[in-house]
């Protein structure tokens, strides 16, 4: 958390209304972000999105800077979409956590035809938008909003198994949806 | 499925999980939401609500016992026998209720408790 938004934390904890307009300003696309990659409609998460700062101008007195502010902003943001969808908890819940150890992450190796590495990349964002619901916002949280394991435990509130083995489900799902692909490169 | 070949496809999907871009807004929300919490000031420590409820509860668990203290002696004694007569008589017939109501209890601080104590637990494990 940098200075200029501890500073704006504690105005708008005394009530200024332009910092929590700067904080709205600062943090609403990532909220947005997160909403429409869960509920999957734009009204849906410009409303949730809303919702969520709203609410963090009433709890904002509570905070207390145990956790950056936009963490804690994607815990309420995360809470208002378990109550739109009931079986989100749940399905969280269900994945487990057997994968314990860390999940590595190599770099970028372009592949050989730039064409191919391209044609990949668009067929993995659309497999992307077409995970489950859970694997969405886990992959979501880790990637585009870029929390590491333990903020996104923290903000679904979540053992760090879970969200490691969600994750990693959620990459197994997209080798798999990269296959035919591959068969398409080999047999080309 | 030789290393190469995972080690090509770990590449690619790390290559489109950071790529996948973030989704522009519609519009933006700053002015909504100023709007909105200007109307929706922050609750205070009780707020009227809760101090009239209180008031309405205390009025009248005041006007009980005003009540109470002023019924004529007779009327008093009336339902002093009403009260033991419907004591002894679910003594008599309805006696499971006991440990039926007990088991009620017993289920309702269960439920109560036992979710928080799980949360406890996988708080602590994480």
């Amino acid at each position: 958390m940098s200075d200029n938004e501890t500073t704006l934390i504690q105005k708008a904890q005394k009530g200024d209304h332009d910092a929590f307009a700067a904080l709205v300003d600062e943090h609403q696309r990532y909220v947005y972000n997160l909403a429409l990659r869960v509920v999957k409609d734009e009204n849906e998460a410009l409303d949730l999105t809303q919702e969520t700062f709203v609410r963090a101008w009433t709890a904002l007195p509570n905070f207390k800077g145990q956790s950056q502010f936009r963490t804690w902003l994607y815990r309420i943001v995360t809470n208002l979409c378990y109550n739109r969808l009931p079986n989100l908890r749940r399905s969280l819940n269900d994945l487990g956590d057997d994968v314990m150890e860390d999940i590595p992450e190599t770099k970028f190796n372009a592949p050989a035809d730039e064409f191919e590495s391209n044609e990949a990349r668009r067929h993995l964002h659309q497999a992307i938008s077409q995970l489950d619901e859970q694997y969405r916002l886990l992959v979501t949280m880790r990637y585009q909003n870029e929390l590491s394991y333990e903020e996104i435990a923290a903000s679904l509130n979540l053992p760090l198994g879970t969200v490691k083995t969600g994750i990693f489900r959620a990459k197994a799902k997209l080798r798999n949806a990269l296959a035919p692909l591959e068969e398409s490169w080999t047999t080309a | 499925m030789d290393n190469r070949l995972t080690h090509e496809q770990e590449a690619l999907l790390e290559d489109a999980l950071n790529s996948y871009p973030l989704a522009p807004m519609p519009r933006s929300i700053t002015m909504d939401v100023m709007a909105r919490i200007q109307k929706d000031s922050r609750p205070a420590l009780i707020t009227w609500n809760d101090f009239v409820l209180s008031l309405a509860i205390a009025v009248c668990v005041g006007a009980l016992f005003f009540a109470v203290q002023n019924l004529p002696p007779v009327m008093l004694t009336k339902i002093r026998i009403q009260w033991i007569l419907l004591y002894q008589d679910f003594l008599v017939n309805a006696r499971w209720l006991v440990p039926a109501v007990m088991f009620g209890l017993a289920a309702l601080l269960s439920a109560l408790t036992i979710p928080t104590l799980i949360q406890m637990t996988a708080n602590r494990r994480r």
